[in-house]
Protein backbone atom coordinates (compact mmCIF):
# COMPACT_ATOMS: atom_id res chain seq x y z
CA UNK A 1 0.00 0.00 0.00
CA UNK A 2 1.33 3.36 -0.77
CA UNK A 3 1.17 6.78 1.50
CA UNK A 4 -2.10 7.87 0.59
CA UNK A 5 -3.62 4.63 0.71
CA UNK A 6 -3.14 3.92 4.05
CA UNK A 7 -2.91 7.74 5.31
CA UNK A 8 -6.27 8.85 4.09
CA UNK A 9 -8.32 6.23 6.12
CA UNK A 10 -6.10 6.11 9.23
CA UNK A 11 -5.85 10.32 9.48
CA UNK A 12 -10.08 10.16 8.67
CA UNK A 13 -10.34 7.69 11.60
CA UNK A 14 -8.62 10.17 13.73
CA UNK A 15 -10.95 13.33 12.47
CA UNK A 16 -13.96 11.78 13.91
CA UNK A 17 -12.22 10.66 16.86
CA UNK A 18 -11.46 14.42 17.19
CA UNK A 19 -15.07 15.40 15.86
CA UNK A 20 -16.11 12.53 18.98
CA UNK A 21 -14.85 14.66 21.84
CA UNK A 22 -16.06 17.84 20.55
CA UNK A 23 -19.68 16.90 19.88
CA UNK A 24 -19.91 16.51 23.75
CA UNK A 25 -17.00 19.13 24.98
CA UNK A 26 -18.48 22.10 22.69
CA UNK A 27 -22.16 22.07 24.38
CA UNK A 28 -20.94 20.80 27.49
CA UNK A 29 -18.69 23.98 27.65
CA UNK A 30 -20.98 26.09 26.73
CA UNK A 31 -23.64 24.49 29.10
CA UNK A 32 -20.62 24.76 32.13
CA UNK A 33 -20.22 28.36 30.92
CA UNK A 34 -23.33 29.41 30.93
CA UNK A 35 -23.49 27.70 34.74
CA UNK A 36 -20.39 29.44 35.92
CA UNK A 37 -21.33 32.93 34.94
CA UNK A 38 -24.88 32.77 36.31
CA UNK A 39 -23.50 31.45 39.19
CA UNK A 40 -21.05 34.72 39.23
CA UNK A 41 -23.38 37.21 39.34
CA UNK A 42 -26.59 35.34 40.22
CA UNK A 43 -25.26 33.06 43.01
CA UNK A 44 -25.20 34.09 46.99
CA UNK A 45 -21.96 34.62 48.25
CA UNK A 46 -20.67 30.87 48.80
CA UNK A 47 -21.73 29.71 45.07
CA UNK A 48 -20.36 32.95 43.77
CA UNK A 49 -16.91 32.08 45.78
CA UNK A 50 -16.84 28.65 44.44
CA UNK A 51 -17.94 29.69 40.91
CA UNK A 52 -15.03 32.41 40.78
CA UNK A 53 -12.51 29.75 42.24
CA UNK A 54 -13.30 27.18 39.65
CA UNK A 55 -12.63 29.40 36.63
CA UNK A 56 -9.24 30.75 38.47
CA UNK A 57 -8.32 27.27 38.76
CA UNK A 58 -8.92 26.01 35.21
CA UNK A 59 -8.19 28.79 33.30
CA UNK A 60 -5.00 28.94 35.04
CA UNK A 61 -3.85 26.19 34.13
CA UNK A 62 -1.89 25.51 30.88
CA UNK A 63 -4.59 22.69 29.54
CA UNK A 64 -1.32 20.23 29.24
CA UNK A 65 -1.12 20.20 32.65
CA UNK A 66 -4.95 19.79 33.44
CA UNK A 67 -4.96 16.71 30.96
CA UNK A 68 -2.12 14.89 32.98
CA UNK A 69 -3.62 15.98 36.55
CA UNK A 70 -6.97 14.15 34.88
CA UNK A 71 -4.87 11.00 33.16
CA UNK A 72 -1.90 10.67 35.27
CA UNK A 73 -2.82 12.28 38.28
CA UNK A 74 -6.10 11.20 39.30
CA UNK A 75 -5.11 7.33 37.97
CA UNK A 76 -2.20 7.80 41.03
CA UNK A 77 -5.61 8.30 43.36
CA UNK A 78 -7.21 5.74 41.58
CA UNK A 79 -9.34 7.12 39.39
CA UNK A 80 -8.34 6.20 35.81
CA UNK A 81 -9.93 7.55 32.84
CA UNK A 82 -9.79 7.09 29.01
CA UNK A 83 -8.03 8.65 26.92
CA UNK A 84 -11.53 9.99 25.57
CA UNK A 85 -12.88 11.00 29.27
CA UNK A 86 -9.54 12.62 29.91
CA UNK A 87 -9.45 14.69 26.88
CA UNK A 88 -13.23 15.33 27.10
CA UNK A 89 -13.24 16.42 30.68
CA UNK A 90 -9.90 18.84 29.99
CA UNK A 91 -11.85 20.75 27.44
CA UNK A 92 -14.87 21.14 29.33
CA UNK A 93 -13.27 22.23 32.09
CA UNK A 94 -10.79 24.46 30.05
CA UNK A 95 -13.33 25.94 27.45
CA UNK A 96 -16.36 26.39 30.16
CA UNK A 97 -13.85 28.03 32.38
CA UNK A 98 -12.90 30.44 28.99
CA UNK A 99 -16.28 30.96 27.30
CA UNK A 100 -18.21 31.47 31.44
CA UNK A 101 -16.28 35.29 31.53
CA UNK A 102 -17.90 35.98 28.28
CA UNK A 103 -21.05 35.00 30.27
CA UNK A 104 -20.63 36.84 32.71
CA UNK A 105 -19.32 40.22 31.00
CA UNK A 106 -22.95 39.66 29.18
CA UNK A 107 -25.33 39.36 31.60
CA UNK A 108 -23.30 42.54 33.98
CA UNK A 109 -24.41 44.29 30.29
CA UNK A 110 -27.99 43.81 30.33
CA UNK A 111 -29.96 46.90 31.44
CA UNK A 112 -30.68 46.86 35.37
CA UNK A 113 -34.38 47.95 34.08
CA UNK A 114 -34.41 44.40 32.63
CA UNK A 115 -34.30 42.82 36.03
CA UNK A 116 -36.51 45.48 37.65
CA UNK A 117 -39.42 44.74 35.28
CA UNK A 118 -38.62 41.50 35.87
CA UNK A 119 -39.24 41.61 39.43
CA UNK A 120 -42.02 43.87 39.26
CA UNK A 121 -44.10 40.78 37.53
CA UNK A 122 -43.47 38.30 40.32
CA UNK A 123 -40.54 36.67 38.74
CA UNK A 124 -38.24 35.27 41.20
CA UNK A 125 -34.31 35.90 41.18
CA UNK A 126 -34.14 32.32 39.25
CA UNK A 127 -37.07 32.91 36.50
CA UNK A 128 -35.65 36.84 35.68
CA UNK A 129 -32.09 35.17 35.20
CA UNK A 130 -33.58 32.12 33.13
CA UNK A 131 -36.74 33.64 31.08
CA UNK A 132 -34.97 37.41 30.85
CA UNK A 133 -31.01 37.82 31.23
CA UNK A 134 -30.21 34.78 29.96
CA UNK A 135 -31.59 34.94 26.77
CA UNK A 136 -30.27 38.23 25.99
CA UNK A 137 -27.10 37.73 27.29
CA UNK A 138 -26.26 34.55 25.69
CA UNK A 139 -27.20 36.37 22.43
CA UNK A 140 -24.71 38.83 23.77
CA UNK A 141 -21.91 36.25 24.54
CA UNK A 142 -22.34 34.36 21.54
CA UNK A 143 -19.69 36.46 19.83
CA UNK A 144 -17.00 35.43 22.49
CA UNK A 145 -17.89 32.26 23.04
CA UNK A 146 -17.88 31.25 19.41
CA UNK A 147 -13.62 32.66 19.40
CA UNK A 148 -13.43 29.79 22.33
CA UNK A 149 -15.06 27.30 20.22
CA UNK A 150 -12.92 27.79 17.12
CA UNK A 151 -9.92 27.85 19.82
CA UNK A 152 -11.45 24.61 21.24
CA UNK A 153 -11.47 22.71 18.13
CA UNK A 154 -7.92 23.51 17.00
CA UNK A 155 -6.73 22.56 20.69
CA UNK A 156 -8.11 19.61 20.87
CA UNK A 157 -4.94 18.57 18.99
CA UNK A 158 -3.07 18.22 22.37
CA UNK A 159 -5.11 15.28 22.86
CA UNK A 160 -2.47 13.29 21.92
CA UNK A 161 -0.17 13.97 25.10
CA UNK A 162 -2.52 11.49 26.77
CA UNK A 163 -2.72 8.91 23.98
CA UNK A 164 -6.29 9.63 22.46
CA UNK A 165 -6.08 8.93 18.68
CA UNK A 166 -7.24 11.82 17.22
CA UNK A 167 -5.93 13.61 14.03
CA UNK A 168 -2.29 15.24 15.08
CA UNK A 169 -1.77 11.96 17.08
CA UNK A 170 -2.31 9.58 14.34
CA UNK A 171 -0.13 11.98 12.57
CA UNK A 172 2.58 11.92 14.38
CA UNK A 173 2.92 7.93 14.63
CA UNK A 174 2.58 8.08 10.99
CA UNK A 175 5.21 10.33 10.35
CA UNK A 176 7.69 7.96 11.98
CA UNK A 177 7.07 5.46 9.41
CA UNK A 178 6.89 7.17 6.15
CA UNK A 179 9.14 10.51 6.56
CA UNK A 180 6.57 12.69 4.75
CA UNK A 181 5.88 15.86 7.45
CA UNK A 182 4.79 18.51 4.93
CA UNK A 183 2.36 16.08 3.46
CA UNK A 184 0.96 14.98 6.33
CA UNK A 185 0.74 18.46 8.31
CA UNK A 186 -0.83 20.04 5.05
CA UNK A 187 -3.69 17.46 5.14
CA UNK A 188 -3.95 17.71 9.06
CA UNK A 189 -4.10 21.48 8.71
CA UNK A 190 -6.48 21.05 6.07
CA UNK A 191 -9.08 18.92 8.47
CA UNK A 192 -9.01 21.49 10.99
CA UNK A 193 -9.19 24.58 8.45
CA UNK A 194 -12.29 22.99 7.27
CA UNK A 195 -13.96 22.06 11.19
CA UNK A 196 -13.55 25.36 12.00
CA UNK A 197 -14.56 27.26 8.89
CA UNK A 198 -17.73 24.87 9.28
CA UNK A 199 -18.31 25.91 12.71
CA UNK A 200 -17.60 30.23 11.95
CA UNK A 201 -20.45 29.79 9.39
CA UNK A 202 -22.07 27.41 11.69
CA UNK A 203 -22.06 30.18 14.66
CA UNK A 204 -22.74 32.85 12.30
CA UNK A 205 -25.91 31.67 11.01
CA UNK A 206 -27.07 31.06 14.62
CA UNK A 207 -26.22 34.50 15.33
CA UNK A 208 -28.17 35.68 12.67
CA UNK A 209 -31.41 33.70 13.18
CA UNK A 210 -30.67 34.50 17.43
CA UNK A 211 -30.90 38.24 16.15
CA UNK A 212 -33.58 40.61 17.87
CA UNK A 213 -35.92 42.11 15.17
CA UNK A 214 -35.12 45.89 15.39
CA UNK A 215 -32.22 45.74 17.37
CA UNK A 216 -29.69 45.39 14.60
CA UNK A 217 -28.25 48.34 13.43
CA UNK A 218 -27.09 48.21 9.62
CA UNK A 219 -24.99 51.50 9.67
CA UNK A 220 -22.76 48.31 11.40
CA UNK B 1 -64.48 44.65 48.28
CA UNK B 2 -66.66 47.70 48.94
CA UNK B 3 -65.60 50.89 46.82
CA UNK B 4 -64.25 52.69 49.65
CA UNK B 5 -62.36 49.67 50.86
CA UNK B 6 -58.27 50.66 51.25
CA UNK B 7 -56.41 48.39 49.18
CA UNK B 8 -52.97 50.24 49.57
CA UNK B 9 -51.59 51.68 53.14
CA UNK B 10 -48.25 53.19 53.43
CA UNK B 11 -47.22 54.18 56.57
CA UNK B 12 -43.99 56.25 58.14
CA UNK B 13 -42.18 54.99 55.16
CA UNK B 14 -38.37 55.96 55.82
CA UNK B 15 -35.03 55.70 53.53
CA UNK B 16 -31.75 56.77 53.44
CA UNK B 17 -29.17 56.35 50.56
CA UNK B 18 -25.53 56.33 52.42
CA UNK B 19 -26.19 59.67 54.75
CA UNK B 20 -28.83 61.25 51.96
CA UNK B 21 -32.52 60.74 53.59
CA UNK B 22 -34.49 60.32 50.17
CA UNK B 23 -37.75 59.70 52.72
CA UNK B 24 -38.59 61.44 55.97
CA UNK B 25 -41.57 59.44 57.05
CA UNK B 26 -44.58 59.52 53.87
CA UNK B 27 -48.04 58.17 55.39
CA UNK B 28 -50.82 57.39 52.77
CA UNK B 29 -53.79 55.28 51.94
CA UNK B 30 -55.23 54.74 48.14
CA UNK B 31 -58.96 53.51 48.50
CA UNK B 32 -60.00 50.68 45.28
CA UNK B 33 -60.60 52.58 41.92
CA UNK B 34 -58.78 55.90 42.83
CA UNK B 35 -56.43 57.92 40.82
CA UNK B 36 -53.35 59.62 42.88
CA UNK B 37 -50.94 61.98 42.00
CA UNK B 38 -47.49 62.20 43.26
CA UNK B 39 -45.80 65.36 42.35
CA UNK B 40 -42.86 67.14 43.40
CA UNK B 41 -39.83 68.50 42.25
CA UNK B 42 -36.67 66.32 41.00
CA UNK B 43 -35.08 64.65 44.12
CA UNK B 44 -37.92 64.95 46.58
CA UNK B 45 -38.04 61.27 46.83
CA UNK B 46 -41.16 60.30 44.79
CA UNK B 47 -39.68 57.17 42.41
CA UNK B 48 -38.13 56.35 45.56
CA UNK B 49 -41.33 55.99 47.21
CA UNK B 50 -42.76 54.07 44.56
CA UNK B 51 -40.18 51.23 44.67
CA UNK B 52 -40.71 51.44 48.42
CA UNK B 53 -43.89 50.15 47.72
CA UNK B 54 -43.32 46.82 45.65
CA UNK B 55 -40.21 46.78 47.44
CA UNK B 56 -37.96 47.00 44.73
CA UNK B 57 -36.57 49.38 47.30
CA UNK B 58 -36.00 48.04 50.94
CA UNK B 59 -37.53 50.95 53.10
CA UNK B 60 -35.35 51.63 56.30
CA UNK B 61 -38.63 52.12 58.43
CA UNK B 62 -41.96 51.87 58.22
CA UNK B 63 -44.93 49.61 56.74
CA UNK B 64 -46.60 48.64 53.34
CA UNK B 65 -50.20 46.87 53.51
CA UNK B 66 -52.05 46.03 50.27
CA UNK B 67 -55.02 44.40 51.04
CA UNK B 68 -54.64 43.61 54.88
CA UNK B 69 -51.48 41.95 53.83
CA UNK B 70 -48.16 43.72 55.15
CA UNK B 71 -45.27 43.42 52.46
CA UNK B 72 -42.73 45.02 54.45
CA UNK B 73 -43.30 41.68 57.07
CA UNK B 74 -40.28 39.52 56.03
CA UNK B 75 -42.14 36.58 56.23
CA UNK B 76 -44.20 37.60 53.23
CA UNK B 77 -44.23 35.93 49.99
CA UNK B 78 -43.14 39.54 47.85
CA UNK B 79 -42.73 37.81 44.55
CA UNK B 80 -46.59 36.66 45.34
CA UNK B 81 -47.37 40.06 46.04
CA UNK B 82 -45.48 41.79 43.57
CA UNK B 83 -47.93 39.92 41.43
CA UNK B 84 -50.83 42.98 42.69
CA UNK B 85 -48.71 45.31 42.19
CA UNK B 86 -48.48 46.67 38.17
CA UNK B 87 -45.48 49.04 37.98
CA UNK B 88 -45.09 51.26 34.81
CA UNK B 89 -41.73 52.67 34.45
CA UNK B 90 -40.22 55.87 33.13
CA UNK B 91 -37.90 53.74 30.71
CA UNK B 92 -40.74 51.42 29.54
CA UNK B 93 -38.51 48.58 30.74
CA UNK B 94 -39.87 45.95 27.71
CA UNK B 95 -38.29 43.00 27.65
CA UNK B 96 -36.24 43.48 24.49
CA UNK B 97 -36.21 39.68 23.38
CA UNK B 98 -39.45 39.11 23.33
CA UNK B 99 -42.65 40.38 21.25
CA UNK B 100 -44.95 42.91 22.30
CA UNK B 101 -47.78 39.77 22.65
CA UNK B 102 -44.76 37.61 24.77
CA UNK B 103 -43.86 40.70 26.72
CA UNK B 104 -47.56 40.43 27.88
CA UNK B 105 -47.93 36.94 28.35
CA UNK B 106 -44.64 36.20 29.88
CA UNK B 107 -45.90 37.12 33.34
CA UNK B 108 -48.95 35.43 32.74
CA UNK B 109 -47.75 32.05 31.42
CA UNK B 110 -44.31 32.05 33.91
CA UNK B 111 -45.73 33.68 37.54
CA UNK B 112 -49.28 32.70 37.02
CA UNK B 113 -48.70 29.96 35.50
CA UNK B 114 -51.97 30.34 33.64
CA UNK B 115 -51.95 27.70 30.36
CA UNK B 116 -50.82 29.60 27.43
CA UNK B 117 -54.16 29.59 25.37
CA UNK B 118 -55.69 31.18 28.27
CA UNK B 119 -52.68 33.62 28.81
CA UNK B 120 -52.50 34.24 25.28
CA UNK B 121 -56.16 35.57 25.34
CA UNK B 122 -55.67 37.87 27.91
CA UNK B 123 -52.71 39.03 26.90
CA UNK B 124 -54.99 39.98 23.43
CA UNK B 125 -57.31 41.63 26.02
CA UNK B 126 -55.12 43.78 27.76
CA UNK B 127 -53.10 44.97 24.15
CA UNK B 128 -56.28 45.75 22.92
CA UNK B 129 -57.29 48.21 25.95
CA UNK B 130 -54.49 49.78 25.33
CA UNK B 131 -54.91 50.37 22.13
CA UNK B 132 -52.09 48.46 20.56
CA UNK B 133 -53.93 46.57 17.21
CA UNK B 134 -52.96 43.27 15.88
CA UNK B 135 -50.63 44.03 13.17
CA UNK B 136 -48.30 45.61 16.16
CA UNK B 137 -48.29 41.58 18.52
CA UNK B 138 -45.87 40.29 16.80
CA UNK B 139 -43.39 42.95 16.90
CA UNK B 140 -39.90 43.88 19.00
CA UNK B 141 -39.68 46.33 21.13
CA UNK B 142 -37.11 48.13 19.03
CA UNK B 143 -39.62 47.80 16.07
CA UNK B 144 -42.26 50.45 18.21
CA UNK B 145 -42.31 53.78 18.80
CA UNK B 146 -42.09 55.15 22.84
CA UNK B 147 -45.51 55.75 22.73
CA UNK B 148 -46.31 51.95 21.71
CA UNK B 149 -44.03 50.75 24.18
CA UNK B 150 -44.86 52.34 26.67
CA UNK B 151 -48.78 51.56 26.33
CA UNK B 152 -47.60 47.79 25.77
CA UNK B 153 -45.46 47.84 28.81
CA UNK B 154 -49.16 49.12 30.73
CA UNK B 155 -50.52 46.03 29.37
CA UNK B 156 -48.12 43.92 30.80
CA UNK B 157 -49.01 45.27 34.11
CA UNK B 158 -52.69 45.12 33.38
CA UNK B 159 -52.77 41.56 32.12
CA UNK B 160 -51.76 40.29 35.69
CA UNK B 161 -55.30 42.00 37.10
CA UNK B 162 -53.22 44.26 39.89
CA UNK B 163 -54.61 45.64 42.57
CA UNK B 164 -52.95 48.75 41.78
CA UNK B 165 -51.06 50.03 39.45
CA UNK B 166 -48.11 52.10 40.04
CA UNK B 167 -46.48 54.03 37.29
CA UNK B 168 -43.13 55.84 37.85
CA UNK B 169 -43.30 59.06 35.55
CA UNK B 170 -44.69 57.19 32.51
CA UNK B 171 -44.59 60.03 30.20
CA UNK B 172 -41.33 61.78 31.20
CA UNK B 173 -38.92 59.60 28.33
CA UNK B 174 -41.36 60.40 25.59
CA UNK B 175 -41.80 62.83 22.90
CA UNK B 176 -43.66 65.20 22.74
CA UNK B 177 -46.55 64.12 20.24
CA UNK B 178 -46.57 60.70 21.44
CA UNK B 179 -47.56 61.62 25.53
CA UNK B 180 -51.15 61.67 24.98
CA UNK B 181 -51.55 58.48 23.65
CA UNK B 182 -50.05 57.26 26.66
CA UNK B 183 -51.74 59.25 28.91
CA UNK B 184 -55.41 58.83 27.26
CA UNK B 185 -54.85 55.15 28.00
CA UNK B 186 -54.53 55.77 31.84
CA UNK B 187 -56.93 57.67 31.93
CA UNK B 188 -59.27 55.26 30.22
CA UNK B 189 -58.19 52.72 32.93
CA UNK B 190 -58.69 55.38 35.63
CA UNK B 191 -61.94 55.86 34.47
CA UNK B 192 -62.83 52.17 34.86
CA UNK B 193 -61.77 52.13 37.98
CA UNK B 194 -58.46 50.33 37.67
CA UNK B 195 -56.48 51.66 40.96
CA UNK B 196 -53.49 53.78 40.40
CA UNK B 197 -50.86 55.88 42.32
CA UNK B 198 -48.78 57.84 39.28
CA UNK B 199 -45.71 59.92 40.03
CA UNK B 200 -45.83 62.86 36.99
CA UNK B 201 -45.82 66.03 35.67
CA UNK B 202 -48.47 66.35 33.79
CA UNK B 203 -51.01 68.44 35.61
CA UNK B 204 -53.72 68.42 32.98
CA UNK B 205 -54.04 64.17 33.87
CA UNK B 206 -53.70 65.34 37.49
CA UNK B 207 -56.56 67.54 37.29
CA UNK B 208 -59.06 65.82 35.42
CA UNK B 209 -58.34 62.39 36.79
CA UNK B 210 -56.33 62.49 40.15
CA UNK B 211 -58.90 61.94 43.13
CA UNK B 212 -55.56 63.22 45.57
CA UNK B 213 -52.46 64.65 44.72
CA UNK B 214 -49.67 64.15 47.08
CA UNK B 215 -47.12 67.30 46.92
CA UNK B 216 -43.85 66.02 47.52
CA UNK B 217 -41.03 68.09 48.64
CA UNK B 218 -37.78 66.91 50.99
CA UNK B 219 -38.66 63.28 51.31
CA UNK B 220 -41.97 64.24 52.97
CA UNK B 221 -45.74 64.86 51.64
CA UNK B 222 -46.07 68.69 52.05
CA UNK B 223 -49.22 69.26 51.18
CA UNK B 224 -51.89 66.94 49.43
CA UNK B 225 -55.51 67.54 48.61
CA UNK B 226 -58.45 67.63 45.83
CA UNK B 227 -55.99 68.76 42.22
CA UNK B 228 -57.64 72.29 41.98
CA UNK B 229 -56.41 73.18 45.66
CA UNK B 230 -53.41 71.91 45.41
CA UNK B 231 -52.49 73.35 42.06
CA UNK B 232 -54.46 76.50 41.88
CA UNK B 233 -54.48 77.43 45.93
CA UNK B 234 -51.49 75.85 47.38
CA UNK B 235 -50.81 76.60 51.37
CA UNK B 236 -47.12 76.60 50.96
CA UNK B 237 -44.69 78.56 48.73
CA UNK B 238 -42.82 75.78 47.42
CA UNK B 239 -46.09 74.09 46.22
CA UNK B 240 -47.16 77.46 44.57
CA UNK B 241 -43.97 77.82 42.89
CA UNK B 242 -43.21 74.34 41.89
CA UNK B 243 -46.70 74.38 40.00
CA UNK B 244 -46.56 77.54 38.56
CA UNK B 245 -43.28 76.47 36.92
CA UNK B 246 -44.94 73.01 36.02
CA UNK B 247 -47.53 75.24 34.27
CA UNK B 248 -45.23 77.49 32.55
CA UNK B 249 -43.19 74.47 30.69
CA UNK B 250 -46.28 71.95 30.04
CA UNK B 251 -49.06 74.40 29.95
CA UNK B 252 -52.92 73.03 31.52
CA UNK B 253 -55.20 71.68 29.66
Amino acid sequence: MGFWEEFIPLVLHGAVNTLWVLVISIPASVALAIALGSARVYGNAALKAVATAFVVTFRGFPLVVTLFLLFFGLADLGIYLTPYQTATLAFVLCGGSYMSEYVRGAIRSIDIGQSLAARALGMTKFQELIYIILPQAIRRALPGISNEIIYQIKYSSLAFVVGYEEIFAVSKTFISRYFMPLQVFMVDAALYLAMTTAAAYGLRALEYKLRIPGLEMSIR
Amino acid sequence: MGEDEVVLRVENIHKKYKDQEVLKGVTFEVRRGETKVIAGPSGAGKSTLLRCINLLTKPDKGRVWLEGVELTNPKTNINKMRQKIGFVFQEFNLFHHLTALENVMIGLTKVKKLPKDVARKKAEEALLTVHITEDLWNKYPAQLSGGQKQRVAIARALAMDPVIILYDEPTSALDPQLVGEVLRVMEELARKGVTGLVVTHEIGFALEVADEILFMYGGKILERGPPREVVFNPKHEVTKKFFENIKRLYGGR
